[in-house]
């Protein structure tokens, strides 16, 4: 069964989301800071965390942060705060995905779904080795090269390189990113994709301010290019 | 109904003040001018038919003398004319015989009576000067003397002049339009300010002048913006703790609901059907926090990007179950400058108004051109009455229809949301009969301008 680690300081909130998923099949476990959701990451790492932005102590966005350095688990933001500015700022800390308070039981599974479909890795429908200039992609070792050297790609960064690689040159809209890689069937936050797209560029663009490979297509999406 | 602008009237009145005060000039110079030129002229003519006479006078001083002779015998030239009239006829040269219709019966006899006279008359349309000088006794002496090359010389100072005038006229709008450019740039400054801080940029201000008749405006506009900022943002902050504050207890009532929800089969009926009410009514009240907390940031700009409105309105219409055939497309472009989330939830809020009152959407029309886009939303219900169609956009209002049925679904603020995010877009949006029976929301928005004119 899929470990879930909910991060939140309101007991409520807290407990009712840990029944409500424990429902949902998750082996879900609580705590309401950072520095203790950190310290059982280490111990027993979860497969997925729920992290709320607003807590005592270490917040939200270093949380956030010190997971990304412990490894790459999937992190869903759950927040009351919906400014752009905060939902920028934690994806920018590496967050994979952000949920609103309130969110409804079935919408938060099904993101979580989602994102553990894609933490397992997307192998299945590609696995071919292809290169884009000096990006190598081996879908079956889930691996990156740039050049000689092996980047290091979150699940979602490297699901997002895979669907742009799948299409070989043509666009992607960010509603269809959005489709294929966080599992969105209507609208969605197109903000997901833009800072999803900007840390890929960090990683695999030599000059990430003028990108070669990983071109915004203006008003349409997003494409790769070799 | 439209006004003449500042700028206008101010270069009008300096204008029209240079032109009154040239003209008046002008009109005082030639005058002046013409009444000194033209003594001069008489009296040289006066001096000239003096001297003539006293030689006519001489000539006929002898026996049998020949008139005719004498007067040719005068060095006149083209210039002067010479007249003689010696009992009651007329003497001239050849070439000069027209001119005796000149001397007109009043100055014969004043001539004649032994004055001397002057008069300015006109032969065919040409100023002439006629000068009379009594020579003897029945014979006086005339001459007539152009003054053609005069009229010239002042037609001449005339044009200069109103050259002149015009110039001053064009010169004193052309300070106008400067003095009133100088006057009002502090008012462009604020326009281009004013303009920038309604569309949401709160950190505009205006450059301090050097002038401090005009840097009393800066500061003071600067003032107000500093106090309208800071209540912005105490009310922003304001509505993120309340925002917090709802939102919290909701998450918990949302997700202990679900877990009621779950185990609804294991519980008797009496006890589900209140796990049905909890639950209907915790997520109706969901949909009100939210949709309020969306509704109080009317101060918020609408973040445009380039949009596929027409992938959106399909995607939108798809999510509410509409019949992809029921969307109709036409115009010119795809891509609108528009805030792609406030553009789907006015959609789908108005898909959600025609289900709830008009039994569901029947069409969506959507034109998009690059100046802007067209959206129509049909239904066939009993449509909405004509004094209802602007009221239906006010918070918590809602249909009578509505009202007849418990009003027990929805939060009376969809609609207000759309109103608020077309005017995010300053666009419109109203509502007419459906051809045939029913609704047509329509919403326009434009495409955006860039500057603001000042």
């Amino acid at each position: 069964m899929p470990r879930l680690l909910i991060v939140e300081d309101d007991d409520r909130i807290r407990l009712s989301l840990k029944l409500a998923l424990e429902d949902e099949g998750y082996v879900v476990k609580d705590v309401p800071t950072a520095e203790e959701g950190l310290a059982e990451q280490r111990t027993s790492p979860a497969d997925v965390v729920l992290v709320d932005l607003m807590l005592p102590g270490m917040d939200g966005f270093d949380c956030i942060r010190s997971l990304r350095r412990l490894g790459d688990v999937p992190v869903v933001v759950v927040s009351a705060r919906d400014d752009t500015h905060d939902v920028v700022a934690a994806l920018e800390a590496g967050a994979d995905d952000y949920v609103v308070k309130p969110v409804a039981v079935k919408e938060l599974s099904a993101r979580l779904r989602a994102l553990r479909r894609r933490a397992s890795g997307s192998g299945e429908d590609a696995p071919k080795v292809r290169r884009f200039g000096e990006i190598e992609l081996r879908p079956e070792a889930g691996e990156v090269l740039l050049g000689d050297e092996q980047v290091h790609l979150t699940r979602t960064e490297f699901r997002l390189l895979c669907e742009l690689a799948d299409q070989s040159g043509r666009v992607l809209s960010r509603q269809q990113l959005l489709d294929r890689v966080w599992g969105y069937d209507v609208y969605g936050d197109e903000r997901l994709v833009d800072v999803h797209v900007g840390r890929l560029r960090r990683k695999v663009e030599r000059d990430p301010a003028n990108p070669q490979h990983v071109l915004t297509v203006r008003g349409l999406g997003y494409k790769l290019a070799p | 109904m439209s006004r003449v602008g500042l700028r206008t009237r101010v270069t009008a009145v300096f204008a029209l003040g240079a032109l009154a005060l040239s003209v008046a000039l002008a009109g005082a110079t030639y005058e002046l001018v013409r009444t000194s030129l033209l003594q001069e002229r008489e009296r040289a003519a006066v001096r000239a038919a003096t001297l003539d006479g006293a030689l006519v006078r001489q000539g006929l001083s002898g026996d049998e003398p020949d008139i005719s002779l004498v007067l040719r015998n005068l060095e006149a030239g083209d210039t002067r004319r010479p007249l003689v009239r010696s009992n009651g006829e007329w003497f001239s040269r050849t070439a000069d015989a027209g001119f005796t219709e000149t001397v007109g019966p009043q100055m014969q006899r004043l001539v004649e009576a032994g004055t001397p006279a002057v008069q300015r008359v006109r032969l065919r349309d040409d100023p002439v000067l006629v000068v009379g000088v009594p020579l003897l006794d029945g014979v006086s002496y005339y001459e007539v003397t152009s003054l053609l090359e005069l009229r010239r010389t002042l037609a001449v100072l005339a044009t200069v002049l109103g050259l002149v005038a015009l110039a001053t006229t064009l010169a004193g709008a052309a300070v106008g339009s400067w003095v009133s450019r100088i006057v009002l740039r502090p008012l462009g400054d604020v326009a281009r300010a004013a303009g920038a801080i309604a569309s949401g940029d709160l950190s505009a201000r205006v450059a301090r002048d050097s002038d401090p008749d005009l840097d009393t405006l800066a500061v003071a506009f600067n003032a107000m913006v500093d106090e309208v900022s800071a209540r912005s943002e105490a009310d922003r902050r304001f509505a993120a703790d309340v925002s917090h504050e709802l939102r919290s207890p909701l998450q918990t009532l949302s997700a202990a609901t679900s877990v009621l929800d779950r185990r609804r089969g294991e519980l008797d009926g009496r006890t589900g059907a209140a796990v049905e009410l909890i639950r209907a009514e915790v997520s109706r009240f969901e949909h009100l926090v939210t949709d309020l907390l969306e509704l109080a940031k009317t101060d918020r700009p609408a973040e445009r990007r380039p949009t596929d409105v027409v992938a959106l309105t399909r995607s939108a219409a798809a999510s509410r179950g509409l019949d992809p055939g029921a969307v109709e497309v036409s115009g010119t472009t795809d891509l609108v400058e528009l805030d792609p989330r406030r553009f789907e939830q006015l959609l789908v809020n108005l898909l959600d108004n025609a289900a709830k009152h008009g039994g569901g959407a029947v069409r969506v029309g959507l034109d998009v051109r690059p100046d802007g886009l067209v959206l129509e939303v049909d239904d066939e219900g009993p449509g909405v009455p004509a004094d209802e169609r602007e009221l239906v956009f006010d918070r918590f209002a809602r249909g009578r229809a509505a009202s007849a049925r418990g009003g027990s679904e929805g939060t009376g603020l969809g609609l207000a949301l759309v109103a608020q995010h077309v005017q995010a877009h300053r666009g419109t949006v109203d509502i007419a009969d459906r051809p045939g029976g029913g609704a047509r929301f329509r919403v326009t928005l434009p495409a955006p301008r860039l500057a603001v004119s000042a």
